[in-house]
């Protein structure tokens, strides 16, 4: 069933209240578990949009040409971007009550997508870290308006991210601001391969959506790469950085930004760091329980803290742990090799369980609905 | 009692009718412990070596083969380093490799020169880079160090690299041994880290490439493959000592003990016959290379030979890696691998 505006319109209308309820409300809303929504392989190596509920029963599994990275929601729309992993060119809009693939989004000429990008809560634009190839390594945020008449997507200016190598970016509380965690890695063409790691300049931008800066900070370490970051209901800002210089170095791998003070590092204690091997992957903030989850995929490690003492509630072994987010009670984390799993956190003592969702090939973040 | 008779019959039994546990369970147990036990013991005698050698009650040569078979002992026990060695930056403790601007040397020789009489607390206070058995191995064969004519100077060092060793392994198998420690990980289901025995023969076959992929590296780096093919020799792993080969052999040696364990559950024989004569080959040119690598990769006349080995050490590695993981439906690397 080919999906019109008429439908997609009335369906927004419908649950645009609830969506503001939280990431899960769409479908618990209706009586259903939490929608995951995520990219994933098959272990033919073909790519995937998929979205599964927690009790894993399937939602879709849409196959996609390139391999996606993170999945943002329209803010009240079942729609959500699958965004092209670096250096895609290629983002999907899928529908997210049937999988029905949308539209393939295109980079424009000497652009390439990062991985990550957000609805604005009005639901009529959408901002994606992006890498001006043309003048290598210029990070821009890339402004695309959505057609409400023909539901695509639109190229519509871009923005600089005020730093190279963009990578995730959010909305603080206002709305209107977004922060970016400016990896400075500089990547050329089509190419993964970092060509700076002597002369990187990672910094954590704060900027409203037209471009102005509002704020720019950096971390001590010039190799310490900062990549992802989750954003709290208080306007808490929690970053994870991956490290590019010598492995045994303690550097601060998690750092925090609380309204209205300097951005800097998480207290993590050092055995915990040792474990992640220098790099970081997904971040996700429980709001009602104030706790912070990150995955260590190279570590096969994953944690929960308390978002405000810093004690921590969960360290554990968990094979290629990747994408992590708050669903009710919890956590749910993903993993590239392993099983994914639980985290109940109604009680200090937290309690795990497996999910019963396909094993291994998720990528690194997820979304839920 | 009785009940607890039944209960482990129908574990044993259930543990017997699923050869992939049963491989796991024998895998933790007969191969992984022991070899981080191996490990261990070759630390105690690197102590005992060192202090005697120190005191003047061994020549030279015997503290020498005290360390060759540590070398031994850790380089066979890499593809095989699930869990705690493998975590915490435990095993940049144990060698430093790749060294590319000599740290080794220039760190060991600025430790000493700060502290005359170095102390445990002064050594554990230091870099990764002077704590293991590159350090050791760069006092004991290194001419700059000139040990014989300096015992003093480096016997603090030489000490305190010996107890080191042997705390970091005492600390390892302690891990492994303790209670829900990482011998029980791997042979009782599920736990906090494997749903089931798949995933922690996952987990061992992972380590295992791995452990396939650096011998790659430690056979590449030297021949310049890292380099435009310009040979660095002295990107050799233990170049100082000029143990490079045996140390590969004893690498090698481990990854073929995981596979020995995992052929039973290969029903394809031509994959077994594959992975059988790759090890093989593999070993046969390891064991014909006629010198030192880093004096083999400094004469082109030996790049064909060297060439070829790598090659073997390719299709090994992609052996184990796609059709062996695809036979046994295990999936060996993705975000942990290829991040971003």
């Amino acid at each position: 069933m080919s999906l019109t505006r008429r439908q997609l319109l009335g369906v927004g209308a419908a649950v645009a209240g609830a969506a503001t309820l939280g990431g899960w409300a769409l479908w618990s809303g209706r009586g259903q578990s939490p929608l995951l929504l995520s990219a994933r392989n098959d272990d033919a190596g073909q790519h995937y949009a998929v979205g599964y509920f927690l009790d894993g029963r399937r939602a879709f599994a849409t196959p996609v040409a390139e391999r996606c990275h993170d999945v943002c929601r329209h803010p009240f729309l079942p729609l959500a971007l699958f965004v092209g992993r670096r250096p895609s060119r290629e983002s999907y809009l899928v529908d997210l009550r049937d999988g029905t693939l949308v539209q393939a989004l295109h980079s424009q000429s000497q652009r390439h997508f990062y991985g990550h990008a957000v609805f604005h809560r009005s639901g009529q634009w959408l901002y994606a870290t992006e890498n001006d190839t043309g003048e290598a390594g210029r990070g821009v945020v890339g402004r695309y308006r959505l057609d409400s008449q023909r539901l695509q997507l639109i190229h519509d200016g871009e923005v600089s991210s005020h730093g190279v190598g963009p990578h995730q970016l959010a909305w603080l509380p206002d709305g209107e601001s977004l922060v970016i965690g400016n990896g400075g890695i500089r990547t050329e063409g089509g190419s993964r391969e970092a060509m700076n790691l002597d002369t990187m300049a990672p910094s954590l931008v704060v900027m409203d959506r037209h471009g102005e800066r509002i704020s720019k900070e950096t971390l001590p370490q010039s190799q310490n790469s900062i990549r992802h970051l989750a954003v709290a209901a208080d306007g808490t800002v929690i970053t994870g950085q991956q490290y590019h210089g010598a492995p045994w170095d303690s550097v601060p791998l998690l750092a925090i930004k609380r309204p209205g003070e300097a951005y800097q590092p998480f207290p993590v204690a050092t055995s915990q760091l040792a474990m992640m091997k220098q790099y970081t992957a997904s971040i996700a903030i429980h709001n009602e329980k104030r706790l912070v989850a990150m995955t260590a995929p190279r570590g096969n490690r994953f944690f929960i803290w308390d978002l405000d003492s810093a004690a921590t509630l969960v360290d554990a072994a968990m094979p290629d742990c990747a994408g992590v987010g708050a669903v009710p009670g919890g956590f749910a984390v993903t993993s590239g090799q392993g099983k994914c799993r639980y985290f109940d956190c109604r009680s200090r003592e937290v309690t795990s369980r497996w999910l019963e969702l396909p094993d291994a090939w998720w990528d690194n973040h997820l979304g839920l609905a | 009692m009785q009940r607890l008779i039944v209960l482990i019959t129908t574990l044993m039994l259930a543990a017997c009718s699923n050869p992939r546990q049963e491989v796991t369970v024998q895998l933790a147990n007969q191969v992984l412990l022991p070899a981080h036990q191996q490990w261990q013991s070759r630390n105690a005698a690197l102590l005992d070596s060192t202090r005697a050698w120190c005191s003047g009650d061994q020549p030279l040569a015997s503290l020498e083969q005290a360390f060759h078979q540590t070398q031994s002992a850790w380089s066979r026990l890499q593809p095989l380093m699930v869990g705690p060695l493998s975590e915490g930056n435990r095993s940049w403790q144990v060698q430093f490799w790749p060294d590319k601007r000599n740290m080794v040397a220039r760190q060991t020789e600025d430790l000493l020169n700060e502290f005359a009489d170095l102390t445990q607390p002064q050594l554990e206070g230091a870099s990764v880079v002077v704590q293991g058995l590159t350090a050791f191995e760069y006092v004991l064969f290194d001419e700059q160090a000139a040990l014989t004519d300096n015992r003093g100077r480096y016997c603090p060092l030489l000490t305190g690299i010996a107890r080191h060793q042997l705390t970091l392994s005492n600390e390892v198998v302690g891990l492994w041994q303790q209670p829900d420690g990482m011998l029980e990980t791997l042979t009782s289901f599920p736990n906090g880290r494997y749903a089931n025995a798949d995933k922690a023969l996952g987990g061992i076959l992972r380590v295992q490439v791995t452990g396939v992929d650096t011998l790659k590296k430690k056979l590449g780096t030297p021949m310049g493959r890292l380099n435009s093919g310009v040979p660095q020799p002295y990107q050799a792993e233990a170049w100082r000592s000029r143990h490079s080969t045996e140390n590969l052999l004893a690498s090698l040696t481990g990854a073929q003990a995981v596979w020995e364990r995992v052929r039973s559950l290969v029903g394809d024989a031509k994959l077994v016959g594959d992975i059988d004569a790759a090890y093989k080959s593999v070993r046969d040119k390891l064991a014909a290379l006629p010198a030192p690598l880093m004096n083999m990769v400094e004469d082109k006349a030996n790049q064909p030979q060297l060439q070829s080995l790598y090659a073997d050490l390719d299709a090994l590695e992609n052996l184990q890696q796609t059709d062996l993981a695809r036979h046994l439906g295990i999936q060996i690397g993705f975000n942990a691998n290829d991040g971003d």
